[in-house]
């Protein structure tokens, strides 16, 4: 299973890819993934590579991902070649009709790319007090919620549990419910 | 700080620096110092975080800049002991002077020098290779593909180190530093032998004389290693065979192979042949040519300089850089090593490649990829604009660091490497006085970079008298490579290993500095009346003005109180003054209504964007709910 996660700097990606990983641990499965670090993460755009299985690179090529798990609608769309034909995205978006763009809408259509959406800066401002920091669990739900990824919510959320800090751990639980809720009715 | 991952039986999910770590404190390492720069930042604070947890009495700290790291680490290795100095590629060009003494020397305890590379560049302002800085002091350099490999090498290049009493460098690229692997643990080893310094003056201390001992040993030593390289490391140099006749094979070092082998392995390529070099100074050359006299035609993969191709004795039908097979910038991405083994096997474009619809997507909703920018709420953005403000006309030479990211706001005008920005503001008074000129001159630098290189430049400026306005931009942190301690912090990396905080103030009067002055950094009307005084101080003395723009790091999750805000549609005139000049990730702007307005989801409410409007527009939502 080969992941992309994308972003922009401070929305918490790498929270993402250490619970991937904290999973696979637990199956007894090898992993080996990307992050970044530094200057691209003041602000910027961010893309953390993650493969579960048999690999030696870090990186996943252009064409190869399963799952795009997209924290920006416009990071999403500048990675989705990444996706590979019948690959699963996994979306925060805030503007609806860019989406329904034409050659985008195209493009996803000819490679037969299923799409998860979900508008979470909308969901976590009518339910956490519009504390986007639990954006990253948030998606994490959304993901479990597609169904797209082989994992099951209780494993998710175990591994969720154990790496937040004491003080997140039942706001986390809400909102990966709330993630995995509101996508499971997505198309 | 670095999180360290936690421990399943004997496996963990590792970073690459947080394996490299491991590696060092297993290894019995005692001395263990290093300057934080991206990719390499997170190996030391995992190194003291497994130091405690390993019962390892060694000492782990953050030296002021790379050369003081690498000289600290280098005396312990003179008593015996294991010592480790860590850093980013340009950290090892301030640390070169030393760098190059050590491998002159018959070391006594094994000497690891680790250096992160960064192709690509992610965080840097070149994309050295320094394997070639390996080569140029003649000594062995270790290339991991892997973080479970990085971890094994730390073990080899200690042992390697103590057999020949030279200095080794471990060479991570940035795909191994910030990769997440499973990686397995081991124990602590017991410190080697004891620590003892041996007075020996013809060991000792480099005099010309000894380099005629010390120089052809230590070319001796490069052959000697080299011949242990062809032989002993089969671990790391190895032939991955093709299944059916080759028709190509590749020699690839570092991530390069990783990649290069998933490649294959994805488009089911059994005639392909490749040998992995883990070892890429000294060449194990026999192993190499040996290779390639059994292939058809060869490819070399490395990052980022042609290293291993230029150790070739015969480069004569070599597919590679100096050719221009393989590009001569930039990282080598699947995609690109995908490209040239297509083209080099005569395959149809493989897959990744780009959709017309995406890219005319891409136009039509006009989506670029995001700029870094200063973090909402950033101190570093009120200061430099009061400074900009202040003195429009001034030049201004900035430094290394996250307020590097102050060209977004048209307030950085030259940026050169670490310290740079006190030197460059010496150099631009002494040509405009030079010409007859007088121009305003606002050098900024961040706290961490003053003692990093900044000093220097300082003393020199107050005795050759040059007028220029340094501000030091302090915000209790080194904040770009993730928040480490530094002198004004006064912090240590191990538990119960107390410092001791080293005031700015004091170092820049002691420097000779007479107008020193520190400011709350929100406060942007005090901020642009100290600029204008400190300048008019340098300019009728004609010596340096220090300003201290205080305030901590918005990482450092300060308490401040909070200031909701809001932009008057009515009042703003949509001249985005305040993009251009204060760049906020929470102050954007709406083309179709072309008006300013708040983005909630980033804004920390700071309140400092009230006094940027001129217009007045930006102003505090008032009182309730407080």
């Amino acid at each position: 299973m080969q992941y992309v996660i994308v972003g922009i700097g401070g929305q918490g990606i790498l929270f993402a890819s250490k619970v991937l990983g904290k999973i696979a641990l637990e199956r007894g499965e090898s992993v080996i993934g990307s992050e970044v670090h530094g200057m691209a993460q003041r602000g910027g755009s961010v893309i953390s590579h993650f493969k579960v299985g048999d690999y030696r690179s870090p990186l996943v090529m252009a064409g190869e991902a399963d799952i795009l798990l997209a924290f920006d609608q416009n990071e999403a769309v500048r990675n989705l070649h990444f996706l590979k034909k019948k690959g699963s995205l996994v979306v925060n978006v805030h503007d609806r009709a860019a989406l329904e763009n034409s050659a985008l809408a195209g493009m996803i259509r000819d490679r037969e790319i299923s799409v998860h959406s979900l508008e979470g800066y909308a969901l976590l401002k009518e339910h956490m007090g519009g504390n986007f920091l639990f954006l990253n669990v948030l998606l994490m739900g959304a993901m479990c919620g597609a169904g797209v990824s082989g994992l099951s919510l209780g494993e998710v959320s175990r591994a969720v549990k154990e790496l937040s800090p004491p003080q997140f751990q039942d706001a986390n639980m809400k909102v990966l419910a709330l993630g995995a809720e509101a996508i499971s009715g997505g198309r | 700080m670095t999180e360290v991952s936690r421990t399943v039986s004997t496996k963990a999910i590792l970073l690459g620096n947080e394996a490299i770590a491991r590696g060092i404190v297993e290894a019995g390492c005692l001395v263990a110092s290093a300057y934080p720069g991206t990719p390499s930042s997170e190996i030391l604070p995992a190194v003291a975080k497994f130091a405690d947890e390993l019962g390892s009495p060694m000492a782990v700290e953050w030296g002021v800049n790379e050369k003081v790291a690498f000289e600290v680490a280098a005396a312990a290795s003179f008593t015996g002991a294991r010592s480790c100095a860590v850093m980013k590629q340009v950290g090892l060009n301030v640390a070169a002077d030393p760098f190059m003494s050590a491998a002159h020397f018959q070391l006594k305890g094994g000497m690891l020098l680790v250096v992160a590379d960064d192709p690509g560049p992610h965080s840097s302002q070149t994309e050295q290779d320094s394997r070639y800085f390996a080569m140029f002091a003649k000594v062995p350099c270790f290339d991991p593909c892997s973080a479970a490999e990085a971890r094994e090498m730390v073990f080899d290049a200690f042992d390697l180190s103590e057999r020949f009493g030279i200095i080794t460098m471990l060479r991570p690229s940035v795909r191994v530093d910030h990769c997440r692997q499973d990686v397995e643990l081991g124990e602590l080893r017991p410190p080697k032998g004891q620590v003892k310094f041996d007075k020996e003056p013809s060991r000792w201390v480099c005099l010309p004389a000894s380099v005629k001992v010390n120089h052809p040993r230590l070319n001796a030593k490069v052959e000697e290693i080299r011949a242990a390289f062809e032989t002993e490391f089969e671990k790391y140099n190895y032939e991955v065979p093709s299944k059916e006749k080759s028709v190509l094979g590749i020699v690839a070092s570092g991530v390069c192979f990783s990649v290069v082998s998933d490649i294959l392995k994805g488009w089911g390529r059994e005639d392909v042949a490749v040998l992995k070099i883990g070892t890429p100074h000294p060449l194990p050359v026999k192993m190499v040519t040996d290779f390639i006299s059994r292939q058809p035609k060869v490819l070399f993969l490395e990052e980022t300089y042609p290293v291993m191709e230029m150790q070739l004795p015969d480069r004569t039908g070599i597919l590679g850089r100096w050719n221009g097979i393989v590009p001569g910038a930039g990282e080598l991405l699947p995609e690109t090593v995908a490209d040239i083994l297509a083209k080099i096997l005569g395959m149809d474009h493989p897959a990744g490649e780009g959709s017309p619809l995406l890219r005319q997507a891409m136009e039509e909703l006009k989506i670029t990829p995001r700029k870094p920018m200063l973090c909402p709420g950033c101190p570093h953005r009120a200061s430099f604009f009061s400074i900009r403000q202040a003195l429009p006309n001034a030049v201004n030479p900035s430094d290394i660091g996250c307020y590097t990211l102050g060209v977004n706001q048209k307030a950085v005008d030259a940026v050169m490497d670490m310290g740079a920005s006190v030197t460059m503001g010496s150099g631009f008074f002494l040509v405009h006085k030079a010409a007859g000129m007088e121009r305003p001159i606002v050098s900024t630098i961040g706290d961490s970079t003053f003692f990093h290189m900044g000093l220097p430049g300082l003393a020199s400026a107050v005795y050759n008298r040059h007028a220029f306005v340094l501000a030091i931009l302090d915000n209790s942190t080194t904040a770009m490579t993730g928040g480490q301690a530094n002198p004004a912090v006064g912090e240590k990396l191990r538990k119960g290993d107390a410092g001791r905080k080293v005031d700015i103030e004091a170092v820049c009067r002691g420097c000779g500095v007479t107008f020193v002055r520190t400011i709350e950094a929100y406060d942007v009307g005090a901020g642009k009346e100290a600029v204008k005084e400190a300048w008019e101080h340098a300019k009728s003395r004609s010596e340096p003005a220090v300003i201290i723009f205080r305030h901590p790091c918005m990482l450092l999750r300060p308490q401040q109180s909070a200031v909701q805000v809001k932009v008057d549609p009515e009042k703003c005139i949509g001249c985005k003054f305040c993009i251009n000049f204060f760049n906020c990730p929470g102050l954007v702007f709406d083309e179709k209504k072309s008006k300013a307005y708040i983005d909630e989801r980033f804004c920390v409410s700071c309140g400092v964007c009230v006094s940027v409007c001129p217009h007045g527009a930006i102003g505090e939502i008032s009182g309730e709910g407080e």
